[in-house]
């Protein structure tokens, strides 16, 4: 299975990082919940459940250190009894990123924390100016939008 | 803010349905998870307390189709209304690409209405985000209680729409002006990307 990138310069990193730590889903978000790069999840709409979850745990984390008055958190492990769940925080030259991570009992947390630090300073080293954004859709859309919504509500 | 991801042709869009304790914005997403076939929408995901308050938000994730050869996906988000839950509403709200204000039309909520739309201003802004430029709809819900419960959507238009955005009038419970609430912040979101260079 191929990784899925937003933009290309994230493939490589993400899956070296994917084949070195052994892991089984890596997915790499912004804070907001929107994913940037995906490996090992086969619907998207799932992807996007697992994004808003892990970002609802980095966001309150990050909120709990501030009141502490503690640096930014840079990483949580829970070690299930079959799987482990990591999640790590990360600046990036294209802002503050997360990468949940999901892995067996064929890798380790060690592992994953130790490969997670590879795919930050690859991710730093491969990532391009942000481009400017200029208009996305047609102004047209309408016809399209009223299209799909109307095999929505059915 | 939106993600476009010009390779695979795909947008991404995150939208918030914001409003006091019980005003339905969960009930609104209930409505549509149980309208949308089940190869458009994921999981619907809620972090809700035993009494199925929610506690931190409710998630649900819609394929939109294709506009302008863009595979569109919305990610619908509820906050949690209760006034002592603004810590975890800023963090919902964060990278929000548009707002569904969902006021409860009963005249005792009025005050209740217009604390929490003051309170997505005050978010709002303090994530550097102007209410004016950010595309915001206002659901008028339980419009179907008894009409000397209520109050009409022009008197709530009266006192929480002085922006003068799209208002509807709506019964989630029974699904009315659910879609057409989804379908009028759809247009104002996606109307965003159609002219403007986002910041």
């Amino acid at each position: 299975m191929k990784a899925r990138v937003v933009e290309p310069w994230l493939l490589e990193p993400v899956e070296r990082f994917v084949r070195e730590s052994g892991c089984r889903l890596t997915l790499i978000m912004t804070p907001a919940g929107q994913v940037l790069a995906q490996y090992g999840f086969t619907r998207a709409v799932e992807v996007m459940s697992a994004a808003a979850l892990g970002a609802g745990i980095a966001a309150s984390t990050g909120e709990i250190v501030r009141m502490l008055a503690e640096p930014a958190f840079q990483a949580l492990n829970h070690q299930g009894a079959s799987h482990g769940i990591f999640l790590g925080h990360f600046d990036s030259p294209r802002g503050p990123l997360l990468a949940l991570v999901v892995y067996g009992a064929d890798t380790s947390v060690g592992l994953v924390q130790l490969f997670f630090e590879d795919l930050v300073t690859d991710l730093a080293a491969a990532a391009p100016p942000a481009p400017p954004r200029g208009p996305v859709l047609a102004a047209d859309f309408e016809r399209d939008l009223n299209q799909s919504l109307a095999t929505l509500f059915r | 803010m939106s993600l476009v991801n010009f390779t695979t042709r795909e947008i991404t869009c995150k939208i918030v349905y914001y409003g006091p304790g019980r005003s339905g914005k969960t009930t609104n997403l209930q409505y549509i998870y149980g309208r949308v076939p089940d190869d458009r929408r994921g999981r619907m995901v809620s972090l809700a307390t035993q009494t199925d308050r929610t506690l931190f938000f409710d998630f649900l994730p819609i394929e939109l189709g294709s506009i302008s050869g863009f595979a569109t996906r919305f990610q619908l988000y509820t906050v949690p209304g209760q006034v002592y839950y603004n810590a975890t509403r800023k963090l919902v709200l964060q990278g929000a690409d548009g707002v569904v204000f969902v006021a409860d039309s009963q005249v005792r909520q009025l005050d209740e209405n217009v604390e929490s739309l003051q309170n997505l201003q005050a978010n709002l802004l303090e994530q550097g985000i102007d209410v004016r430029t950010i595309p915001v709809v206002l659901q008028y819900n339980k419009q179907d209680l008894p009409s000397d419960l209520i109050l009409a959507p022009e008197e709530l238009d009266d006192q929480l729409n002085f922006r003068m955005v799209p208002a509807l009038g709506a019964s989630a419970v029974s699904g009315k002006g659910v879609f057409e609430t989804l379908r009028a912040i759809s247009e104002r979101v996606l109307r965003r990307l159609s002219e403007e260079q986002p910041a």
